[in-house]
């Protein structure tokens, strides 16, 4: 079960030649062979730079913290358990909490709490859409398996099983191509910047596709055609992966597919699949969502949870952050901070740093090193994937419950 | 540890007690018998004069899942405006996991069960449940709209392989009871059909809505399962369903089965609005048949949000939305979710008509052993809302003087106003405690016997119901006191109550097949292997008795 981009594909054949090198034999998929491929033998852990017992790292990491006034508890590239603990100690400390990645993910959140939507799942999409709209850059890119496996097999609860995919302001990833081999491709590249309009015009070209105006390089006719066929279509669905979408007002695109999937409710079936999820993203948010009633870029500082989009991005937070604590069990890769900043990093060996943070604990990768829980793309389904492999590397949530517990006693609040 | 809780007055239905003044004892958790004179308790709870019960338990409220989350991340208002207060937390339509376990406790209760999991998103529903502190939870399983089922109906399968399919999926998904949400309806509308009759033909499968409603309602029967087959019925808010309520009891044919929710399915089109109560009707149908249960789903005024996997019914109340914005899903093959926030106004004719439905079934329902105090959690109102609907229940001047607040049209629609009848705290008892214990199979819970859990509730009698239960002097989950004077005073996890029926395994490899090619998903990693639950620490079973019933 591959726990990297958020398709959980549960399909692969994972190959072990000791010490712990895995090797992916089943696919191509770039994302799970690079994922499988992270296994550096474990290391101790340091603080400044010097190698110490996971013992003494854990408490120069409460002493951090228990001395930080404005801290940051983010990146959170980690499972169910490590989210919930990490959620746990940002509590006690009053932090601010957020994901590394979750700039796609927010995006399509900030629609969802405007105007809500309609979406729908990947078996959905593989067993009942007949026309599948995909909305700006190939998400292929991102999930590489997404029309491998979710779209090429015909749809098993439609008559007759036949599916077309449509390709608007953006183009087919050669891989992208060759799954789709069988099935009818149209491509509307246009531009990519523009999707937005284009769905606007395809909103508008619904009722009357004659009045249909041509945009973001789309002749009208295309426009029109193509807003017939979503019309016609028994259940289409209309794909995006936000993450990819260009210019700072990304999440007004995401309204006007939302609201093109909308329209075209009014008269047949049609869902959005609004796709992130890389480092569980996803999974991490519902975490958050379910044990603080909102979801990430909150601040914990004041006793009950305030949420802010804006103020609480963490790349926008960490300029006011007096410490760091950040998780990226998944990847090897911690962003850059001010040279200034206490930081407090839990990532896997091997871990390259632009500056040594104050505390480096290396841990395990959820679905390499130890059994986990992650969130696939579509929200939905909750995945196991077993650990493959020991290296002696603590899971992210042991280490983050150990900081909580050596932080001094503070009384639980109801 | 013997704690004794001395001299108070104990309301035990399942054991015949109705406020007689007695002693309980409490060794490593459970209930024992009076040790005798020669015992030296370890801790002695003087409850002169207090009112003794077992914990409460919620049969029917959405404390979890997507659904949950998605009603959450659609409400931010409120958890915004929360925010500003001292206390963010209280009465919330979407409280955090954290704070349903705080606010459950604090009134009374020890388990509250979320009747609405997907089969695909079960996993995620325990990972929330495990997360909700101080109540034991469990999950009502979502059939009667999955395409392998509707697939299996369609091919003539007979009551054993689709007992052995819903066995199997019980298992995998370690849930409780199965529920049915507006059989086929819900994969009706994948194929973009608004409406589909009770004995019409689905679109795809071609399976009638009645023959899934049997068919589950059998498979439960046979496989044994305690719980009736939990119904979320057609034409959810529409008025007139009453019929198809009716029609719904009539076509289990005798068998077992619970109308969840049964407020929003007692609606007749009759009189000069096209709206009327037919709270009497269902009630008197229920009165004249043991095989069927209800809960009520009471509707209280105020801001909340609806949440359902009955997406052709939310997609038609869609309009009404407020604040106006709503979700619909599509999932997995297996059901869908529509989630739609709502505001009850006291003045709107509707809304006043619905709290007079529920009310007048509450009141018109004889048997407190089938009848459940629910507000359908979130749908209704929140579940912080049951302290004043139980005075509502059991103070008829309140209740007289509420009425008059509301819409002034009501009073012509309704026959509230004559409806004599106050619940007694007996009868509050039984259908708080005691009737959602047996009605789900949890023998060692519920009520205070010898060998029961010692989950009780100790309240001062308070001639303000809602004062009364809003906030009861002690709480004991497991023998430990956990509230004391309405203030959580210690944290514990809580259980969570599974059925594991035995079924012919030979189902799965039909299945294992079918998920291959169409799930992306192998049935080897859907089902949930029991170290998935609260860490492999936290299942209760209860036993199955085929063709018991």
């Amino acid at each position: 079960m591959c726990p990297f981009c958020g398709l959980g594909c549960d399909d692969l054949t994972i190959e072990e030649e000791p010490p712990s090198t895995l090797t992916v034999r089943s696919t191509d998929c770039p994302v799970a062979r690079e994922g499988y491929s992270r296994t550096t033998a474990a290391e101790p852990p340091r603080v400044a730079g010097i190698p110490v017992p996971l013992e003494e790292a854990v408490e120069a990491a409460a002493a951090v913290l228990a001395a930080a006034q404005t801290p940051l508890v983010a990146g959170l590239g980690t499972d169910v358990d490590g989210a919930r603990a990490a959620l746990a100690l940002a509590e006690r400390l009053g932090a601010v909490v957020d994901h590394a990645l979750s700039d796609g993910l927010y995006r399509n959140l900030a629609v969802l709490q405007r105007t809500g939507w309609i979406a729908t799942t990947l078996a959905e999409l593989r067993n009942r859409c007949d026309l599948l709209l995909v909305a700006g850059p190939d998400p292929a890119a991102l999930h590489p398996r997404l029309f491998e496996r979710w779209v090429a097999p015909a749809p098993a609860l439609q008559t007759p099983p036949s599916r077309e995919v449509v390709f608007l302001c953006g183009e087919p990833l050669d891989s992208t191509r060759a799954a789709l081999s069988g099935l009818s491709v149209t491509v509307l590249a246009g531009d990519s910047a523009r999707v937005g309009d284009a769905a606007a015009s395809l909103a508008a070209a619904l009722a009357d596709p004659s009045r249909a105006s041509g945009t973001a390089s789309i002749a009208a006719g295309d426009i029109a055609a193509l807003a017939e066929r979503l019309a016609k279509a028994r259940y289409a669905v209309v794909a995006w992966a936000a993450a990819a979408f260009d210019g700072t007002h990304a999440d007004l695109t995401v309204e006007r597919l939302v609201q093109l999937v909308r329209d075209i409710n009014r008269h047949t079936r049609c869902a959005g699949l609004p796709l992130a999820g890389h480092d569980n993203v996803v999974g991490v948010n519902q975490v958050c969502t379910w044990r603080f009633g909102v979801p990430l870029r909150t601040s914990l500082a004041g006793g009950a949870p305030l949420h802010d989009p804006h103020r609480f991005a963490w790349a926008r937070y960490a300029a006011v952050a007096d410490a760091v604590i950040w998780v990226s069990a998944f990847r090897p890769e911690v962003p850059a901070f001010p040279a200034e900043q206490t930081v407090i990093a839990l990532a896997p060996p091997g871990t390259a740093f632009v500056d040594e943070p104050a505390v480096f604990i290396p841990v395990g990768t959820p679905g390499i090193d130890h059994s986990a829980h992650v969130f696939r793309s579509d929200t939905v389904v909750a995945l196991r994937a077993r650990g493959l492999i020991d290296r002696g590397l603590p899971d992210g949530a042991s280490v983050l419950k150990a900081i909580a517990a050596a932080l001094p006693e503070e009384a639980p609040a109801c | 540890m013997l704690t004794k809780l001395a001299g108070g007055r104990v309301y035990d239905p399942a054991n015949g007690r109705d406020g007689a003044v007695g002693d309980l004892f409490v060794r490593d958790g459970r209930i024992v018998a009076d040790p005798g004179p020669g015992a030296a308790p370890d801790e002695v709870h003087d409850l002169s004069g207090r009112v003794v019960m077992a914990g409460a338990i919620d049969i029917h409220s959405h404390i979890a899942g997507g659904k949950v989350n998605i009603a959450r991340l659609l409400m931010a208002e409120e958890h915004r405006a929360a925010a500003e207060e001292p206390c963010g937390c209280r009465g919330l339509a979407t409280p955090s996991t954290h704070a349903t376990g705080c606010r459950y406790a604090q009134m009374g209760y020890t388990a509250a069960f979320e009747p609405a999991m997907l089969p695909s998103n079960a996993r995620h529903a325990h990972l929330e449940m495990a997360d909700i502190p101080l109540i034991d939870t469990g999950g009502y399983l979502v059939l009667g709209n999955d395409d392998l089922l509707l697939e299996l109906l369609a091919s003539g399968a007979g009551e054993a392989a689709v007992a052995d399919y819903v066995g199997f999926m019980l298992n995998a998904t370690r849930s409780l009871a199965v529920k049915a949400v507006n059989p086929g309806g819900i994969n009706a509308f994948k194929y973009n059909q608004r409406r589909l009759d009770v004995d019409e033909n689905g679109p795809f499968h071609a399976i009638t809505p009645r023959r899934i409603l049997t068919a589950l309602a059998g498979a439960v029967q046979r496989l044994g399962i305690p719980h009736p087959l939990h119904l979320h019925g057609f034409n959810l808010g529409v008025p007139g369903n009453v019929e198809a309520t009716l029609d719904s009891i009539a076509a289990v044919d005798g068998l077992r089965l619970h109308l969840t929710h049964v407020q929003f399915h007692a609606y007749g089109a009759e009189g000069d609005r096209k709206f009327s109560s037919a709270a009497a009707r269902v009630a008197e149908a229920v009165n004249r048949r043991p095989n069927i249960s209800v809960d009520v789903g009471q509707i209280m005024f105020g801001q909340t949000v609806t949440a359902s996997a009955d997406t052709m019914a939310q997609m038609n109340n869609a309009g009404l939305a407020h604040p106006k914005k709503w979700v619909m899903m599509d999932i997995e093959c297996d059901a869908g979710c529509g989630v739609v926030p709502f505001r009850y106004r006291d003045k709107a004719f509707v809304n006043a008509l619905q709290w007079a439905i529920g009310l007048e079934l509450f009141l018109l329902i004889e048997d407190p052993w089938r009848i459940f105090l629910t507000t359908d959690h979130p749908n209704g109102a929140p579940f912080t809302s049951y302290p004043e609907l139980i005075r509502l229940l059991m103070d008829r001047d309140y209740r007289l003087a509420r009425m008059a607040e509301l819409h002034p049209a009501l009073p012509e629609h309704t026959i509230l106003g004559a409806l004599t009848r106050e619940y007694s705290l007996g009868e509050i008892a039984t259908m708080t405690r005691a009737a959602p214990a047996r009605i789900l199979g949890l023998t060692d819970r519920g009520h205070l016997g010898p060998g029961a859990v010692a989950d009780i509730t100790v309240y001062t009698d308070r001639p303000d119901r809602r004062a009364m239960f809003e906030k009861p002097d002690l709480v004991f989950k497991d023998g430990r006191l956990i509230v004391r004077d309405g203030v959580v005073v210690a944290f514990l996890q809580g259980r969570t109550h599974v059925v594991e029926p035995a079924y012919d395994p030979t189902i799965e490899s039909w299945m294992a097949r079918r998920f291959d090619e169409r799930m992306g998903q192998r049935l080897t990693h859907f089902r949930i292997a029991e170290e998935e639950i609260r860490g492999g620490n936290g299942l209760i079973r209860h036993a199955c008795q085929p063709g018991s019933f």
